[in-house]
């Protein structure tokens, strides 16, 4: 019955178009509404803009100090996600190749920690570093290394339970040192896991609110998002100048939607790969 | 060979475990702790007395009962309970069906999970504050309101009372976490191997009948991981309910609920603030965990 078919084919495709224009829309109505003012986006909030002005595009880069919180959050995504890959992947392979029961004990809190929600520990773990002088840039760094811990090693631990020890004992018999043996026979075979842990721990890290929040506050020194919460809550006082949210959020989130294109095929593998192996 | 990984044992794994220890185990200890003392933050404060010591400020179980008679607790407790099951639901609902009919399309499958997955990409600040313009402004005026397209009451100023903002948050959260959701249901699609469809069709079952027989049953690995992802995610959500409501209106979240309480009283009242997130952290673990023992006992009979 090829009409029936054919039928039920254009069906789905009439759904699938209509969800993706509704997945689609509040993007689109972000990045219309970044290039008006206030008064044409309280008049005609759906248009197109009349002008394509990029002053308040500029004027809003200025407002939540773009250049400065991109390239922080930048530095801050990288060396905490660096950090997670290679000591979660080092200790998830000390604990699948030696079957101690410590082994087990400490596998088994990295991973139950899995179920520890941030609001448990925020208050002490804030006062500690205030203790510690590390309320700043590089106390954030160690307390996202320390976050994306659990659910990286559970990753790593699920990965090399799969693979193989007889290469890494030729590579012993032949001589390699425990780096060589890390860093050149067992890291290059972990690349599959390890794009899904890079993508996982850089997307929150890159997005998180809470935790520079609460660490860096209204400080000189703020993340994309927490400029852009600042910039939210000092504007907010005079009404909701739209003319300044729209576009900031916009020039918030251009990184990471160029990466993503970019790099989607890897993301789409990476994050299925990554819920299938829990 | 295992004298030289036990050799190496404590090299590799110490960094991880002495970070695992100072940003999450002592915190949580020292947490768990504290919700028994009265801690307002730099100090402890017992019968009217400041001290800085935490051992002579023990109140027992003194901030649980406040937390249990917190009429802004107990709100916050059932809201996201509410918000919970209504959204896990409506997630899974639509992500299943979404990856039921994108398995089933030959061209352009790619095209549209990449554009299903983009919501997910971004932070819930970012896109509630989007989605807190589409509420005020595009569906109360454009759409929905009384010179709209047509008119709804329902869905106009669903940043305002105490239920909409619950109907707002699910709307919002279901654009967001869809997509990713998705691409899980369609990994577990992809493995259910097809000859159980070729052999179900020979003896004659129908569409709806390899749907529950086969479909169902197969996915249940997906099911697993799904709900653990969205109980999980959706107990803890708090950008999306900055962003759109700031808890105005009783519409405050546990995880708001924990941040603000703090600031509710003078001298901040962390103890109490603690003592709600401990309830917090047993409340997550039993759910997610019983949660994960059923779906895999199904997993397991099958």
């Amino acid at each position: 019955m090829p009409s029936k078919n054919n039928f039920g084919k254009i069906v789905r495709y009439i759904v699938l178009i209509i969800m993706s224009l509704y997945t689609l829309s509040p993007l689109a109505l972000l990045i219309l509404n970044s290039f008006k003012s206030q008064v044409e986006i309280d008049s005609s909030p759906t248009n197109f803009p009349t002008t394509w002005n990029f002053k308040y595009l500029i004027s809003a880069m200025k407002q939540i100090n773009f250049l400065q919180s991109f390239f922080i959050t930048l530095i801050i995504t990288i060396i905490s996600v660096t950090i997670i890959t290679l000591i979660s992947s080092m200790a998830a392979w000390a604990m699948v190749r030696c079957k101690t029961k410590l082994s087990f004990v400490l596998f088994l809190m990295f991973v139950s920690a899995m179920l520890i929600p941030f609001q448990s520990v925020m208050f002490p773990l804030i006062h500690l570093a205030d203790i510690l002088n590390l309320k700043n840039i590089p106390g954030l760094i160690i307390m996202y290394s320390g976050f994306g811990l659990s659910l990286s090693v559970f990753l790593y631990h699920g990965f090399i339970k799969s693979i193989p020890k007889s290469i890494e004992e030729a590579a012993i018999i032949d001589g390699a040192n425990i780096f060589q043996l890390f860093w050149h026979i067992l890291f290059p075979l972990l690349k599959p896991i390890t794009i899904t842990v890079i993508i996982l721990n850089s997307m929150w890290i890159w997005n998180d609110y809470l935790l520079p929040f609460l660490v860096l506050g209204n400080s000189s020194t703020k993340t994309l998002t927490l400029e852009l919460y600042f910039a939210k809550m000092q504007s907010s006082q005079f009404g909701s100048p739209w003319e300044l949210i729209f576009p900031a959020v916009l020039v918030s989130i251009i990184p990471i939607i160029v990466i993503f294109l970019l790099l989607q095929k890897h993301f789409v593998k990476g994050i299925s790969a990554g819920a299938i192996k829990e | 060979m295992n004298i030289y990984y036990k050799k190496w044992f404590f090299p590799l794994i110490g960094l991880a475990f002495i970070l695992f220890l100072t940003v999450i185990l002592i915190p949580f200890v020292v947490g768990v702790f504290y919700s028994f003392t009265a801690w307002k933050g730099t100090f402890f404060f017992k019968n009217n007395a400041l001290t800085y010591n935490p051992f002579s400020a023990i109140v027992g179980f003194d901030n649980y009962i406040a937390a249990i008679n917190n009429e802004k607790f107990c709100n916050a407790f059932l809201y996201t309970i509410k918000f919970t099951v209504i959204a896990v639901i409506v997630i899974n609902i639509v992500a299943l069906v979404f990856a039921l009919i994108l398995t089933k399309i030959n061209q352009g499958a790619g095209i549209f999970r990449t554009v299903f997955f983009m919501p997910n990409l971004l932070g819930g600040l970012a896109l509630g504050f989007i989605w807190k313009f589409i509420f005020e402004i595009i569906f109360s005026k454009v759409f929905f309101g009384p010179d709209g397209l047509i008119a709804i009451d329902a869905l106009t100023n669903m940043t305002q009372g105490n239920f909409k903002p619950l109907l707002a948050l699910v709307i919002l959260v279901v654009w967001q976490m869809a997509g990713y959701m998705m691409l899980i249901y369609i990994t577990g699609l992809n493995n259910i191997p097809t000859d159980l469809y070729e052999a179900a069709k020979i003896d004659g079952a129908s569409n709806f009948q390899q749907f529950k027989h086969i479909t169902l049953p197969m996915l249940a690995p997906a099911f697993t991981i799904v709900f653990f992802l969205t109980l999980a995610s959706c107990f803890k959500l708090l950008d999306q309910n900055i962003a759109l409501t700031n808890g105005a209106f009783d519409t405050r979240l546990l995880a708001l609920q924990i941040l603000r309480t703090p600031s509710d009283t003078s001298p901040p009242n962390y103890g109490q603030a603690q003592a709600q997130a401990v309830i917090f952290f047993v409340l997550i673990a039993i759910v997610t965990l019983t949660q994960v023992i059923l779906t895999k006992r199904k997993e397991v009979e099958m």
